[in-house]
This record gives C-alpha cells, sequence and structure tokens, in this order.
C-alpha cells in the first residue's frame, strides 16, 4: 500500500516533480542533483511548504484536508537545520516533548534512542560540548523517539565520517522495520544508498523549467 | 495650579543659550566628531518645530474648541504609528495594521483615564490632553520600537528552532510566543528602570516644568508618579497587543510560517 504519492506537482512553477508513490515500510532514497528539489519535496510532504499545483495523498488522503499539525507530527521531518535547546541532553528531550504536550520518555528509553543514533553520553551532557556531529545525531534521536509513521532524513550523514554514517543508517532502519516505519531519505552520499536503499526514487524526472 | 511667577524670558535672554552649542561644536571639532551638521539641522529643526508647536497651542489655548484638540490627537497619534512603521519596514501589511491599532487604542484608552477619571476634566481640554498624549503616545511609540525591533532580531536569529519546532508539529503560535514575550519584557525594562531611578537621579522633566511654572512640588509629583504609572501600562498594552495580535499575522491557516518577514 502507498503511504505517499504525488500527482503533477509542480513548486513554485520551476520545479516539476515526476509522480511518486512511495509504499508503506520501505526504505526509500530520493536522488537528484542539487538544486533538483528534494530538501523542498519533503517540506511538500509535511505541508511546511505548499505546492503552487498538484497534489499529494498521504494514506490515500489529500494532505490539504489534513490537519497539518497532524500531519508533521505523523510525517516527522528531520531537517537539516539542527537546533538544538541549552542545557542537558534530558533538558532538551524535556523541552521538546513539552512542545509537543506529551510526556518525556524515561531515562532508559532515551538512552536506547541515543544508542541508535550512536550516541554513548550521560543524559546530564552539556549540548553546548557537543561536536557539529554529535549534535545531529541528538537531533536525530530526538525525532526518531517520537515514533512517527513516516520518518524523513534530509543529508542525515551530512556531519559524519563514512563508518558512522552507515552504522547509523544501519541502526535507524533496524528501529524502523519493528516498528513498520517508513524511512525516506535523501543523501548525496551513493554509497549509502547502494547499501540501505529498498527503492531509489530519481526526482531528476523531474525536469527544471 | 498657581502661577507664582515664572521668569519669562526676553528673545535676548533666550537667544543665550545657544552659546552653549558653541561648547558642543568646539569639543566634537577636537574629538573628531563628523556630526556638525547633524548639530546644526538638530538644532534649527527644534527651534522651528517648537516654534511652530508653540504657535499651535497659544492658538488652540485661546480658541479651545473640541475640533482642535481631537485634529492635534489626531495628528500626534498618526506622527507616532508612522514613526514605529518607518522604523520597522519588515513588518506585512497586517501586522502595520495591528501596531497602528494597538498603539492608537491603547493610547487612547489610557489617555482617557488619566484626563476623565483621575484629573477629572473634560477630555477635550487642550491644556491637560494635549500635553499628557504627547508624552503618553510618545512612550508608547519607543516601547512598541523596541519590542518589535527585540522580535525581529530573536524569530531571524533563531530560524533554525522555529524550522525544528514546525517539523515537529507544534503550533506556530506556540513556537512564536517564547519571542513576543522577551520582546515585551525589552520594551518594557528601560521604563521600569526608570522608575526605580526616579527622583534621586533624575527630576523628570515634566515636574521640573511644572515646578518652574510655580506648581508646589508636592502637586508636581502626584502628576510625575501618574504620568509614569500611565506611560508603564500603555507601554505594556501597547506593545502587547501590537505583538500578539501581529504574530497571528505571521502564519497562515496550512500553519505555514512566511520567514520572508523575518529576513
Amino acid at each position: 500500500m502507498d503511504i505517499i504519492r504525488t500527482k503533477d506537482l509542480v513548486f513554485e512553477d520551476f520545479i516539476r516533480y515526476p509522480d511518486i508513490s512511495i509504499e508503506k515500510g520501505k526504505v526509500v532514497f530520493l536522488v537528484g542533483s542539487s538544486g533538483s528539489g528534494k530538501s523542498t519535496l519533503l517540506k511538500l510532504f509535511n505541508a511546511t511548504l505548499s505546492p503552487s499545483s498538484g497534489a499529494i495523498f498521504y494514506e490515500g488522503k489529500n494532505i490539504d484536508e489534513i490537519d497539518t499539525l497532524k500531519l508533521r507530527q505523523e510525517v516527522l521531518l528531520v531537517g537539516q537545520s539542527v537546533y538544538l535547546f541549552d542545557g542537558s541532553i534530558k533538558d532538551n528531550f524535556n523541552r521538546f516533548y513539552s512542545y509537543r504536550e506529551m510526556n518525556m520518555p524515561n531515562e532508559e528509553e532515551i538512552k536506547y534512542f541515543l544508542s541508535i543514533c550512536q550516541l554513548d553520553f550521560p543524559l546530564e551532557t552539556q549540548t553546548s560540548i557537543l561536536s557539529g556531529g554529535e549534535a545531529q545525531r541528538l537531533y536525530t534521536s530526538i525525532f526518531l523517539s517520537f515514533l512517527p509513521k513516516v520518518i524523513m532524513l534530509d543529508e542525515p550523514t551530512s556531519a559524519l565520517d563514512a563508518n558512522n554514517a552507515k552504522s547509523l543508517l544501519r541502526e535507524i532502519i533496524k528501529l524502523a522495520k519493528t516498528k513498520d516505519m517508513t524511512v525516506i531519505v535523501v543523501s548525496h552520499d551513493k554509497s549509502l544508498s547502494d547499501e540501505f536503499a529498498e527503492v531509489i526514487i530519481d526526482i531528476e524526472g523531474s525536469k527544471t523549467i | 495650579m498657581t502661577n507664582a511667577g515664572i521668569v519669562k524670558l526676553s528673545i535676548f535672554q533666550f537667544s543665550l543659550i545657544y552659546l552653549l552649542l558653541i561648547v558642543v561644536l568646539a569639543i566634537m571639532k577636537k574629538a573628531n566628531v563628523n556630526q556638525t551638521r547633524l548639530l546644526v539641522v538638530a538644532s534649527l529643526r527644534m527651534t522651528v518645530q517648537l516654534t511652530l508647536a508653540g504657535f499651535v497651542l497659544t492658538y488652540i489655548f485661546e480658541n479651545p474648541s473640541p475640533l482642535f484638540t481631537s485634529a492635534y490627537l489626531l495628528a500626534m497619534t498618526l506622527f507616532a504609528i508612522h514613526r514605529a512603521l518607518s522604523k520597522n519596514k519588515w513588518l506585512n501589511k497586517s501586522f502595520k495594521w495591528a501596531v497602528a491599532l494597538s498603539l492608537a487604542g491603547s493610547g487612547l484608552i489610557i489617555l482617557a483615564f488619566f484626563v476623565i477619571v483621575v484629573v477629572r476634566v473634560d477630555f477635550f481640554n487642550p491644556q491637560y490632553t494635549i500635553p499628557l498624549s504627547g508624552m503618553i503616545m510618545g512612550n508608547a511609540m519607543t516601547g512598541v520600537n523596541l519590542g518589535l525591533k527585540s522580535f525581529k532580531d530573536n524569530f531571524s536569529s533563531q530560524r533554525k528552532r522555529v524550522e525544528t519546532l514546525l517539523n515537529l508539529g507544534v503550533k506556530p503560535r506556540k513556537i512564536l510566543l517564547p519571542f513576543s514575550q522577551n520582546a515585551l519584557e525589552t520594551a518594557l525594562l528601560p521604563t521600569l528602570n526608570n522608575m526605580v531611578g526616579m527622583g534621586i537621579i533624575s527630576l523628570p522633566g515634566m515636574m521640573t516644568g511644572q515646578i518652574l511654572s510655580g506648581t508646589p512640588p508636592t502637586t508636581a509629583i502626584l502628576y510625575q508618579i501618574a504620568i509614569m504609572i500611565a506611560i508603564a501600562t500603555v507601554v505594556c498594552l501597547a506593545t502587547f497587543s501590537a505583538l500578539n495580535l501581529g504574530i497571528r499575522t505571521l502564519y497562515n491557516d496550512r500553519n505555514q510560517i512566511d520567514f520572508i518577514y523575518g529576513n
């Protein structure tokens, strides 16, 4: 069953996307040269941007008819702008969960999600001392802990070396498979898509007009 | 009010004060501060503007009419709105309306309370309404300006935070609210700090003016305290209202935030 499908999607009159179907529970890589609109497509999927024409269907329903906040919580985008609050790792879980009006996961659960993202730090660690790569992984682990139906990762390994990048994706996909979570990845790293992609969608068929 | 006689300045006596500007000019030259032109322009403008205001006020006081008072009030309000808007060009159209309505509304409410409820004179009595509205509108404008500037600085420098929370499915209002709370604080602090030092560090302008013109200091302080409280209230009310109404103009029904305004 398709979880996301697009039809005649056009953004700002200059990016024209081919019609795309994404099957539920799959690991899907979006490829295409830079400027082809990969990140934009993810923002269209979670309705932080609107297409100038065409339609996107989530679970068979046009997303224009879905409450955008609920959509974003289910189709969760881990964007490229990493932001962490001042304070400790635990404080960050606390802040993000309170923004979502949810109870924070307990320490064991937090540690579990950190370990998926290859982070082995005490929860009291201040985020200000984390390196760029560590901050990015913490950011990803916080998003992952919300266990969305679809997780969209925009260049999730941009601040990581090749080995770390592979183990990170391997663990995320392992988790996704146990939760029937769909994973959509945008990455420039071809070795990642070669190893992990179940489906590769080339949006380059999208011609730039 | 008693007019126990202020020394009326003759034009000659008055013009002696301009000699002090020579001191400023000399220091500027010595210290290489290249603002001579501004000093001359500012002094001239001030002289001309206040002279005109003096004539207009004299006329209005000699021919009191609700029409003149209202016109003066309207002009002052429009000027305050114009200044606030021209200093915050990033505002979108609806946000501008929010600022304008908040300034005008808060200013009028506080002015009316002061003149009608506290002083208990006719609202259109120019002797009270005009100077008080000048202080109230002027301070409201400065407060709103400070608040908007702080809001914009936060909003544009924290774009990653806004995007992150938006992606998490948080309501835009909830995302923006901390910025407006912060801005309100920034807007209020100068007035509150001013109140703390009042009477010790400075004798405020209005009170000094009243004392110079022969008002007993005990009456002058009552007016000063009253106007300070009125100013604190109007700054708070106008800034709060401008930001709260304004925030709503930054996102649409699809909960999308337009970052163009934050750039």
